[in-house]
């Protein structure tokens, strides 16, 4: 219980610092469909931002090990097929390295209840906690922001791709997680100093 | 696991000089790669952080600053800064000022290094970036695969359009050097020969001509201030036969078939006198390191067919005939001049010319030095001309008195391309009567209209023999070159441009040669030198605000920039008047350049800067015409967005040449008048 307590009153003025003093990690995630519970896990990408740098020596990029590799309506998506899967890491592994990397930073993704449910109930099956110190999306960030200006948000405006290109971020040849992982990141930087304004502001 | 980085490779293949890596260099460099979102709140502090380092503009726009404030560059999508600092360990002064928030990549001064080691090609290009001696740099195509198939439609112009700017180098017979195909030792005599020794010894060796070498004094080091005046002896003169020559042996003449002919046969001269009564003194020569282009360009002009090849001491090592260049393979100029030299008649001779585009189209997508393409069309212009003069005399009897036919402008400096109109004109003798300067109209107007047939247009400002102003006696011509330089109205100034670079094609040498010489010295007077210097500082390059582009065109085209105009004309314009200054007779305005060198009016590095940006745009303008070939695109101009990366930087170093050197040529002959 106290111990709670002290990862709540730590985590409570760790958030409060200025948003360019933490360290994110933008991630995106590669599944056969849309369900945690039924649906595989099959890549995971990330890279560790120290705003604003993106260090891209800490790029990671993991195809998931399954017992049968059921890629569904996938491939077309992510152009992945069964050879990808040659190179392949046992799901644990990977949570393990995760868990490790995400502990005191905060996780960026891109649509983030996706992932996150994934990611949960994958370390759960394996009984691994993530625990990240916050997590930040950035499509949710964008839809509120463009609510907020009285946009009307249309259909397709808010994919990674048309979000980013509303910063005049670079076009990345889309769908693989890294590319994916590291367009994330750079949107929330993005967002981050557009927004956030001086150093001293919060993101969230 | 390590990613690929696959957005990133492709980017740096598109970013030189990272596309001279090697696929294992290029994944490696990637994963060193910081990626900063830069704005205006972050800029210092991340530069301070991570200097010295190399950086990459990925997004976003930036100004580069110096100490003073000033602008040195707006940077953009795959410009690169940081690397002088990195070259010369002396501490970053330039400040970045942000434009437009992007992601700037930082490469290590570790990475950097690294880099350097293992690629030559890497460390050269910025070595030469940095001694701004970029436009020796040859793009590369992209390597294959490295496009993917849904990569997007610019990228894949892109490296269509490298892909045909960078084919690998042409090569043609004609670039190889005269030293390479000489393979004969040198058939001399001493001049104390008979004639009929020379017979002989060309009959043993099969050969149709001879050299025929004197002694040089060597000069004693004991008397050699005495002032006593060395007297060549002919005496000493080499054995007759295959003798390597002695330092001290110099060429004297040629003795060919044709002299014996000519000049002993039909002269009914004795066989035994000595040989120079019949040679032909101080005769053309060419060295070996020259290339078989220059030899035949010379033959061309002086309608000989034997050259003599010396080395760089002057001492003979060959004959070159123009049946050794017919000889050479894959070389239809050769062809096409000597078929130009054998027509009979005008129908004959335009038939043949309208063989030229064809063959410039393969021979200028063939060639590695693409100077030799405006060369060769001269030369072609050349041969055309005089045939037209032959058929003309044949026609109308003889030249009723001296003259010359002069090339001015493209065809003068050798700098034509197959859109140039004719620029020419008459130098005539004194004290021709009414119906001998009919003769020369008549002349006139059958040499340009004869070309005009041939694929030469007509000159739209009238610049041609056809024209009676351009018909005139040596007097006649100093006149007008007394008016232009001594009252340079725009007008007058503009034909100063054209007239100043002049070429005998056929006529009387000593006619032209002194023509040339009081041309010469009047375009030497400080007054006119001044007047040209401001008109030229008038026209500006292409660069706009913070060395951006700037669409010279107007209209549709108002994208686009004209690198003759606003290019190559610009760098001949300087040469010049450094040359006028310096009374330089050569059109050609790299061999003005070489003339220049130890100038102390224009320095080494400038010099080399001018002939170096020349020869790019001259390629650049070369290979958009191949590309442009059969649309009704601009000749000149082009899009500057259509251009590959590393071409794009070229072309913005060549302008940045031709700005300095503009600056340099206001603050020194303009100041005067």
């Amino acid at each position: 219980m106290f111990g709670y307590l002290k990862r709540w009153w730590l985590k409570t003025i760790q958030v409060r610092k200025s948003w360019t003093h933490h360290t994110y990690i933008a991630l995106d995630i590669e599944t056969s469909g849309l369900n945690p519970n039924t649906d595989q896990l099959l890549a995971v990408a990330w890279v560790e931002i120290k705003p604003p740098v993106i260090d891209y020596k800490t790029g990671r990029y993991y195809l998931i090990k399954h017992d049968q590799t059921d890629l569904k309506q996938s491939p077309v998506v992510h152009g992945l097929v069964s050879k990808d899967f040659l190179e392949t890491t046992e799901p644990r592994a990977m949570l393990e390295q995760l868990a490790e990397i995400l502990r005191g930073k905060v996780l960026v993704c891109h649509h983030i209840q996706l992932d996150w449910s994934f990611l949960k109930h994958a370390a759960r099956q394996h009984g691994i906690k993530l625990e990240p110190l916050a997590l930040f999306d950035t499509l949710a960030f964008e839809a509120k922001r463009l609510k907020r200006q009285q946009h009307h948000i249309e259909r397709g405006s808010l994919t990674l791709a048309a979000c980013r290109a509303r910063y005049g971020l670079p076009e990345y040849n889309a769908h693989h997680a890294f590319s994916d992982a590291v367009g994330c990141g750079e949107l929330m930087l993005a967002q981050g100093y557009k927004f956030a304004g001086s150093s001293k502001s919060r993101l969230w | 696991m390590q990613p690929e980085f696959t957005d990133v490779q492709r980017f740096l293949l598109d970013c030189p000089p990272f596309d001279e890596l090697n696929s294992e260099q290029r994944q490696w460099v990637a994963q060193q790669i910081k990626a900063a979102y830069v704005n205006e709140h972050n800029v210092d502090a991340l530069f301070k952080q991570h200097s010295p380092a190399l950086y990459i503009v990925r997004s976003g726009g930036f100004d580069l600053l110096a100490p003073d404030q000033h602008v040195i560059e707006r940077l953009e999508s795959h410009d690169l800064f940081g690397y002088p600092s990195l070259l010369s360990g002396r501490p970053v002064v330039n400040k970045l000022k942000v434009i437009e928030d992007g992601i700037i990549y930082i490469v290590s001064a570790g990475a950097f290094d690294k880099l350097r080691q293992n690629s030559r090609a890497f460390e050269q290009y910025f070595i030469r970036a940095h001694g701004q001696r970029l436009l020796g740099e040859v793009s590369r195509p992209y390597s294959a695969g490295s496009t993917t198939a849904n990569g997007d439609t610019q990228r894949s112009a892109d490296s269509a359009r490298t892909a045909v700017l960078d084919k690998t180098p042409g090569f043609d017979a004609l670039e190889l050097t005269i030293g390479e195909v000489v393979s004969r030792k040198p058939v001399t005599l001493p001049m104390s020969a008979t004639i009929r020794e020379a017979a002989q010894l060309m009959r043993d060796h099969k050969v149709s001509s001879v050299m025929i070498l004197g002694a040089v004094p060597v000069p004693n080091p004991e008397e050699g201030a005495s002032g006593a005046v060395p007297v060549p002896n002919p005496e000493e003169g080499a054995e007759p036969g295959l003798h390597p020559t002695s330092p001290s042996q110099k060429l004297f003449g040629i003795l060919t078939d044709r002299d014996l002919r000519n000049r002993v046969i039909a002269a009914g001269l004795s066989y035994d006198i000595q040989v120079n009564a019949a040679m032909t003194q101080a005769p053309a020569t060419v060295y070996g390191r020259q290339t078989l282009m220059d030899a035949l360009t010379l033959m061309t002009q002086h309608n000989i067919h034997h050259l003599p090849v010396i080395d760089d001491n002057d001492q003979p090592i060959g004959m070159i005939t123009n049946t050794d260049l017919m000889r050479q393979q894959r070389s239809e100029p050769v062809m096409l001049i000597s078929a130009i030299n054998k027509v009979e008649t005008r129908e004959q001779l335009i038939e043949e010319a309208k063989q030229i585009p064809a063959y410039m189209q393969t021979f200028a997508a063939r060639v590695h030095d693409t100077t030799m393409v405006g060369r060769l069309l001269a030369s072609l212009t050349d041969s055309m001309t005089r045939q037209l003069i032959r058929l003309y005399e044949q026609e109308h009897g003889v030249a009723p008195g001296t003259y010359c036919w002069i090339a001015f402008g493209s065809q003068g400096r050798e700098d034509q391309v197959l859109s140039s109109d004719q620029d020419n004109g008459l130098l005539l003798g004194n004290g021709l009567n009414e119906q001998q300067l009919e003769w020369f109209k008549g002349l006139g107007e059958f040499v340009c209209s004869g070309l005009n047939e041939c694929g030469i247009p007509l000159c739209p400002g009238d610049i041609m023999a056809s024209n009676a102003d351009c018909r005139r006696t040596l007097d006649g011509w100093l006149e007008r070159f007394q008016t232009w330089t001594e009252s340079p109205t725009p007008k007058a100034l503009m034909y100063c441009q054209i007239f100043f670079d002049s070429r005998m094609v056929h006529g009387n040498k000593r006619l032209y040669q002194r023509y040339r010489e009081e041309v010469a010295k009047l375009g030497k007077k400080d007054f006119f030198l001044g007047n040209l210097a401001r008109l030229q500082v008038s026209v500006q390059v292409p660069l706009g605000l913070f060395n951006r582009f700037r669409g010279t065109e107007s209209g549709k085209d108002s994208d686009l920039i004209n690198i003759k105009r606003y290019g190559i004309a610009l760098i001949n314009d300087i040469v010049r008047i450094y040359s006028l200054q310096a009374g330089l007779t050569v059109p050609q305005t790299l061999q003005r350049l070489e003339q220049l060198r130890g100038s102390n009016l224009l320095n080494r590095k400038d010099n080399q800067s001018l002939a170096e940006a020349w020869q790019f745009l001259t390629q650049l303008r070369l290979q958009h015409q191949l590309d442009i070939w059969g649309t009704d695109k601009p000749k000149n101009a082009l899009d500057p967005d259509e251009l590959s990366t590393l071409t794009r930087r070229q072309l913005k170093t060549a302008f940045r040449i031709i700005k300095e050197c503009q600056q340099g040529v206001g603050l020194k002959f303009g100041r005067v008048g």
